[in-house]
């Protein structure tokens, strides 16, 4: 007697379509990992394109603490920084907010040549850029600006 | 309809909130901020507009005191031309003026300040401090004028009192290395130095005084004119003689 003839059809139904769900879960998570592998290559090859990645520090010069953050950094020689979007520079007094400045560590002196906004207590200056020269104690911004006092 | 309203009110609330409080000022070349030595140097071009006045200038240094926003003091150079709400309109090279000690100084040639009916004209200095009414005029061909009075001089100083629609001039006094000039509405006078004061309504005239009035031509060495009385007397030093000369049209 053949024994296959005794097997349930139902079982072997069952059986198979077990088998199919686990196939299925299998390429699922094999075409999920592939998408995760590409996407961390994509971010590799971004990262490559600036050597900071959200820098951050502080210009200590003067008596006034002034905090530097900005999405990119990337180093143009030893001293000088280029950081690139979304840049604040902040104080207990100001905040600035640009898209791409040059930031001289030795020197402590920060340059912009793109459109610039500073606020303070009832101040708000546009630019088309601006110079943190001596550690914050003198700001200049370039170029066609306004100044906006509110008493 | 409610809601409507309140927001309505909300907006222009807040748009006329920003109209009246705030200061605008635009410059051409920039704007540096000097945070320890607090001031501003605006650059080229420099208009600005605030509620109580409008100054437009080639450069500003805007003085603030504690804050950013407290400016005090804002000195102006070359083409500077001041317009305030207190009717006062000045043009010279130089704007010198502080916001907290309503005062003003005028430098440059063809310097000019008007406030309401006084009028005054320089080729040096135009100083006015508005909290006691006190001015004072330097420079060759100084002019001083009034609806009731004109003043030339090299030297004109003095002391006005600020009423509703016009300043009454109270002292002054006026030096001229040549010849001062005062015309009022009826004389025409003469000499290198003349003091007024309005509490006594006399006028001193100090050397080579001349005094015109209608057909009279007088000449001396002192003079004391009664502005009220509309009279005077006039004295001569020994060496000169007070000499009167009538000239008679109708001859």
């Amino acid at each position: 007697m053949n024994y296959f003839l005794q097997i349930n059809k139902k079982n072997i139904l069952f059986l198979i379509f077990f088998l199919l769900i686990f196939f299925f879960i299998y390429l699922v998570i094999n075409n999920f990992d592939f998408k995760q592998k590409k996407n961390l290559n994509l971010q590799d090859k971004k990262n490559t394109t600036y050597d900071i990645l959200n820098p951050k520090f502080t210009i200590n010069k003067t008596k006034e603490k002034i905090s530097v953050t900005a999405k990119e950094g990337n180093f143009l020689d030893n001293n000088k920084v280029l950081l690139q979007n979304k840049v604040i520079f902040q104080s207990n007094n100001f905040t600035l907010l640009s898209d791409n400045v040059i930031y001289n560590q030795k020197e402590q002196v920060a340059n912009s040549n793109t459109s610039s906004v500073f606020h303070s207590d009832g101040i708000e200056i546009k630019s088309n850029g601006f110079s943190i020269i001596d550690g914050g104690n003198m700001i200049e911004f370039n170029g066609k600006s306004k100044l906006i006092i509110s008493k | 309809m409610k809601y409507f309203l309140i927001v309505f009110l909300i907006v222009t609330g807040n748009v006329f909130a920003k109209n009246i409080e705030q200061t605008e000022i635009t410059t051409d070349d920039g704007i540096e901020v000097f945070q320890n030595e607090k001031y501003y140097l605006l650059k080229k071009n420099v208009i600005i507009k605030s509620p109580s006045f409008t100054l437009t200038a080639d450069l500003v240094k805007a003085f603030f005191d504690k804050d950013l926003y407290d400016v005090t003091k804002i000195e102006s150079e070359g083409n500077s031309k001041l317009t305030s709400q207190k009717n006062i309109q000045a043009i010279g090279d130089t704007i010198n003026f502080s916001l907290k000690d309503d005062e003003i100084l005028i430098l440059g040639k063809k310097s000019s300040l008007i406030y309401v009916d006084i009028k005054m004209y320089s080729n040096e200095s135009i100083h006015v401090i508005n909290k006691t009414g006190e001015f004072f005029i330097n420079g060759d061909k100084s002019k001083l004028k009034t609806n009731k009075i004109e003043i030339m001089g090299d030297k004109i100083d003095g002391k006005y009192n600020s009423k509703e629609n016009f300043n009454d001039i109270e002292k002054l006094f006026v030096e001229d290395k040549e010849i001062a000039n005062i015309i009022t509405e009826t004389m025409n006078l003469f000499s290198k130095k003349a003091i007024y004061n309005k509490e006594t309504n006399i006028i001193e005239l100090f050397e080579k005084v001349k005094i015109i009035r209608e057909n009279e031509v007088i000449t001396g060495d002192y003079a004391e004119i009664n502005t009220e009385k509309n009279s005077y007397k006039i004295k001569s030093n020994n060496n000169n003689k007070v000499k009167a000369l009538i000239i008679n049209n109708n001859e």
